[in-house]
């Protein structure tokens, strides 16, 4: 471990070693990973006026952008995971903390968490942000959509059922119909996801 | 003529790689050659990418939120050996502290209300001890009020002394004279003449801390003086002028009434607020003093520091009282000691043996004569009392 060398920035073969694992798909390794370092991010909210549920939310947000990125190939880690992993998780509590506050926010830092600027926090969680916004705009286009459209599309996007079972869940005579049906709510959805994605800029 | 629809079938189809060989071709062509066609296919791979990382997103959060529940339940039995037989993977694991739920629940309270509570408590203190000092305030106020009473003494101006001392000195420096410093004392009150072989009457509070005694006339004639008797009950005091200069008042021009004055009687008092005499008129307006001291009587001649040990006299020239006090809170309200208690007074010093017997006047000069006049004649009589203390 880089505790007693703290400007250490390089990865830990152990931290190379996690990231192969979830990005593979274990599940165990992101389990071991989130019962890790959830200690320290709770540690961190509840120092700073936050319950043990703000903390849960802050640090699932955390591990979710850490998890995605991971799952994407994208990630580009230039520290530890821990320090990744606090940095997002602090970025993310202090936009909670000064959008509900009204007076200015200081957040108090441990400081065994060592440098946690320039880790590409930042960015990931404008990123993680944006995409938030956009799958919000996408659920909000779903609920417009009306039925059978709405239940089609989320059977066969969001659910994983086959084309067969929607087939005979909704009464289409076959297959094709079914499918010709969800082209049309397609088209619809789209309207409406763009639309309403476009209309709201950042 | 294609509808939209169409055109998502055949992306869905191409994008899943169903597309036969030469469909595909021309559907690719198209998408090189026509800008429009193009950015349709991109939509709808936005759509499908987004609807597919929606899902991936919510599989994740359940995903997470199961480990999070299956954490707490492991934690629960018990959480130290956890973070220990994980995995070969184990980092350094921060100490996790075992707490109760409620202790949990109060801490989050604390951490969440830490500066509210902090403001909140010291608000509360100020309030307090604001409270408490405005009760304070409040009640003395109110208690000070009722019941006080101010001796008609005078003290000497410092600033004057000072002033004179500063002239001394410049005189000094100039070296004309050296004037042997004067004393100008500390207190200062009335006093009148008693008896035409130099007894004096005053009252008690003027030298209850004399060390010495001056007493000054309208001519500026100064005669020591000593305490012959002091009545403390009824702030009375007696002189006797010691200076071998002193030859007799002469014949004194009031006499002394031995009863009781009548309510609503015209009177007056001469005495020395200041440097020089001052005249004072007024009524009796009650027959008892302050607080129902029926030893005086209550006048409503404004008397000032100085007055006190002044003589109070009706119209006719009868001495009927000895100035000594005034009421606080209460306007035009001063205090006079009866003379009947003086007259009494000297008959009980008169079996005592004294070194020059007591010999009150018995002829009155100033019954029926106009106020200037009497007071022409009664001015002689009245004397500044100075005080020396050490």
């Amino acid at each position: 471990m880089s505790r007693g060398n703290p400007t250490s920035s390089s990865l830990t073969p152990t931290d190379d070693a996690l990231i192969a694992a979830i990005r593979s798909g274990d599940e165990r390794a992101l389990a071991h990973l989130y019962r890790l370092h959830w200690p320290m991010v709770s540690h961190f909210v509840l120092q700073n006026s936050g319950s043990e549920d703000d903390a849960q939310d802050v640090y699932q947000e955390g591990v979710m952008v850490f998890y995605e990125k991971v799952r994407d190939g994208s990630l580009e880690l230039s520290c530890q995971i821990k320090t990744y992993l606090y940095a997002v998780c602090r970025r993310l509590w202090l936009k909670r903390l000064t959008s509900k506050s009204r007076f200015g926010v200081r957040l108090l830092d441990d400081e065994e968490h060592g440098p946690y600027l320039n880790t590409g926090a930042e960015e990931d969680v404008l990123a993680a942000e944006e995409q938030d916004r956009r799958f919000a705009t996408m659920s909000e286009a779903l609920n417009h959509l009306g039925e059978p459209c709405r239940s089609l599309l989320e059977g066969f996007y969001l659910h994983d059922k086959s084309m067969q079972d929607l087939t005979a869940e909704f009464g289409y005579t076959n297959a094709d119909n079914a499918k010709n049906q969800k082209y049309k709510c397609l088209v619809r959805l789209k309207k409406l996801f763009f639309t309403h994605y476009k209309e709201e800029p950042i | 003529m294609m509808t939209e629809a169409d055109y998502y079938a055949l992306f869905e189809a191409y994008s899943h790689g169903e597309l036969a060989g030469s469909a595909r071709a021309s559907l690719e062509a198209r998408l090189a050659a026509d800008p429009d066609f193009a950015l349709r296919y991109a939509d709808f791979n936005e759509l499908t990418g987004t609807l597919r990382a929606y899902r991936q997103r919510q599989q994740t959060r359940a995903q997470l939120r199961g480990i999070h529940a299956a954490m707490l339940a492991a934690e629960a039995p018990a959480e130290a050996p956890v973070a220990e037989k994980t995995s070969p993977l184990t980092h350094s694991v921060n100490p996790m502290l075992r707490i109760s739920r409620t202790e949990r629940k109060l801490r989050e309270f604390w951490n969440g209300h830490r500066a509210t509570v902090g403001v909140a408590a010291s608000v509360a203190v100020m309030a307090v001890f604001a409270t408490l000092l405005g009760l304070d305030i409040w009640r003395s106020s109110k208690v000070q009020a009722p019941a006080s009473i101010q001796w008609m003494r005078r003290e000497i101006n410092n600033l004057k002394q000072n002033q004179r001392a500063i002239n001394r000195t410049i005189r000094r420096i100039d070296g004309t004279a050296v004037v042997p410093p004067i004393n100008n004392g500390k207190f200062g009150g009335t006093g009148f003449a008693l008896t035409s072989e130099g007894y004096l009457v005053t009252s008690y509070h003027v030298i209850k801390e004399a060390d010495s005694l001056l007493v000054e006339g309208r001519d500026r004639q100064r005669y020591r003086a000593e305490p012959v008797y002091s009545d403390k009950a009824h702030d009375l005091a007696i002189l006797r002028i010691t200076d071998k200069r002193f030859t007799g008042f002469g014949r004194l021009p009031y006499t002394f009434k031995a009863g009781q004055a009548d309510l609503g009687e015209r009177v007056f008092t001469l005495g020395y607020p200041r440097e020089d005499v001052v005249y004072g008129e007024g009524s009796l307006s009650a027959r008892s003093g302050f607080e129902g001291d029926t030893a005086a009587y209550q006048i409503s001649i404004p008397v000032n520091p100085g007055n006190s040990g002044g003589p109070l006299l009706d119209a006719q020239g009868n001495l009927i009282g000895v100035i000594n006090a005034r009421q606080n809170d209460l306007e035009g309200t001063s205090f006079a000691t009866k003379s009947s208690y003086l007259v009494r007074l000297v008959d009980s010093l008169r079996n005592t043996q004294p070194a020059t017997p007591y010999r009150l006047p018995k002829s009155n000069q100033l019954t029926g004569a106009a106020r200037p006049q009497q007071l022409k004649k009664l001015q002689d009589y009245v004397f500044v009392v100075k005080v020396f203390e050490n």
